[in-house]
């Protein structure tokens, strides 16, 4: 049954993606431009009101070396989902790095908890269905805001709830899982934003359209993801 | 077909196939522009880490130093986008004026909190002769652990042996596109009005330089 919605998910993705926007005239693909703008409004006062100050307290109470180990066990379950993906976009190489990473830090790392595999110089990188789309030739669509998850496409969206599937943790049942699978996302969402309260002050402070400016870099930052971070060189702006 | 001669057609395909894959690539070039980058990081490392200067001094210093390096006019007509052909030579001049005191209050907010970091050169690739971009890798003493090092490439012009830095990549996010995105959207809700953006960022250059924030 999963398989089915996957399925039907990732058909829906690749229509959206590859058709061409008819209402958009002002080049940026974004046809629902003013229902992302509220909503990335509603998003940025979520953060202001909540996620912010308990990022910052987060940074403030718990010492680095615990964060970074957080940070580490999160990453770590996050590991078979890049690997999943690795294989359907064919970089066996990839493959092979994340297998190691996910082997050495569960084991020596303790659970996920420590990252040995770095000091053992294995290379880092994550990936997702939203890219493994796109090396299979899906245009990202039109720009969309979802409320809280923030800035997403068609193909990445559906990606993601691909990558669901991709999970083991999924399949698994005990008792309480909903509370862990909730506590699981708030850690997420924690983490990521305690890494970034700097690199989002100094997007702000630049910006003359906050919304305009992280439309572009959330582009930006998927196709650079999915060139996994080649130069674009022939792509470069004609200054 | 005698073995000597499939040898020989298979030699002749895989020289043929290795000439096609050197020619695809981009050409890995210019030690020059490479040694460029890597003086110039130096030379603002130095002025950043004076400590006989006050902090004001070092701030001026280092401005001073980044309008040498870069061509600030080139980068701030690029991020006119379109409204660059309809704006008349003095909004121009004024816009890049107003950009170049925006890029100074708001990068200049960033240099300020330097501690210790530094800029090592890996390489360069070659867009067109003249056209480079030189690839960098952040050395940060302060970085949390596990942290991929950032890359940040510098797109350098060279017009008849003067270098010149016309844009930034950190991390695969280019600056001259960010901000040509984030002006468009403004003059398309101005009525591409490109004396408004420059007053825009004339007030949020003296904010920030006023409050250090948003």
């Amino acid at each position: 049954m999963k398989g089915y919605v996957a399925v039907l998910i990732a058909g829906l993705a690749l229509s959206l993606g590859g058709c061409a926007s008819t209402q958009d005239t002002s080049g940026a693909n974004d046809p629902y431009e003013s229902t992302n703008r509220k909503i990335f409004d509603m998003n940025m006062k979520l953060d202001r009101a909540v996620m912010k100050p308990v990022a910052k307290a987060y940074v403030k109470v718990v010492p680095e070396p615990m964060r970074d180990g957080v940070h580490n066990f999160l990453y770590n379950l996050d590991l078979p989902v890049t690997f999943a993906n690795d294989i359907l976009q064919g970089e066996f190489e990839r493959s092979g790095e994340t297998f190691a990473r996910l082997t050495v830090n569960t084991t020596l790392g303790l659970g996920g908890l420590m990252d040995v595999a770095t000091k053992m110089n294995i290379p880092n990188h994550t990936e997702d269905f939203g890219q493994t789309l796109a090396v299979w030739g899906s245009g990202e669509g039109p720009y969309i805001v979802w409320p809280f998850y923030g800035p997403s496409n068609p193909r990445d969206t559906a990606g993601a709830i691909v990558d669901i599937g991709f999970d083991p943790l999924t399949y698994v049942s005990w008792r309480s899982k909903f509370w862990y699978m909730a506590g699981r996302g708030a850690l997420n969402v924690i983490d990521l934003r305690a890494r970034n309260l700097d690199q989002l002050d100094s997007i702000e402070r630049s910006s003359l359209d906050l919304y305009a400016s992280i439309r572009s870099l959330y582009r930006q930052n998927r196709n650079n993801e999915i060139r996994n971070g080649a130069p674009d060189v022939s792509n470069l702006p004609n200054l | 077909m005698q073995s000597s001669s499939l040898f020989s057609v298979g030699a002749k395909a895989a020289a043929v196939a290795v000439a096609l894959f050197v020619l695809s690539q981009p050409v890995a070039a210019s030690p020059a522009a490479e040694q460029f980058v890597q003086t110039n990081v130096q030379r603002g490392l130095e002025i950043l880490n004076n400590q006989a200067l006050s902090k004001d001094q070092r701030q001026s210093q280092f401005r001073a130093f980044l309008t040498t390096l870069t061509d600030l006019r080139r980068i701030a007509l690029y991020t006119l986008g379109p409204a660059r052909r309809t704006a008349t030579p003095a909004e121009q001049n004024e816009f890049v004026d107003a950009f170049r005191d925006y890029a100074f209050a708001v990068y200049g907010a960033e240099f300020a909190k330097y501690s210790g970091q530094s800029l090592k050169v890996t390489g360069s690739l070659e867009r067109a002769p003249g056209d480079e971009l030189v690839r960098t890798i952040l050395v940060d003493p302060h970085a949390p652990r596990g942290q991929e090092p950032i890359e940040v490439d510098f797109r350098v012009y060279d017009t008849n042996g003067k270098y010149a830095v016309v844009d930034i990549v950190v991390a695969g996010l280019d600056l001259a596109i960010t901000e040509q995105d984030d002006f468009s959207s403004f003059l398309a809700q101005h009525n591409n009005n490109v004396k408004a953006l420059s007053q825009n960022l004339r007030q949020r250059a003296a904010h920030v330089r006023e409050t250090g924030q948003i």
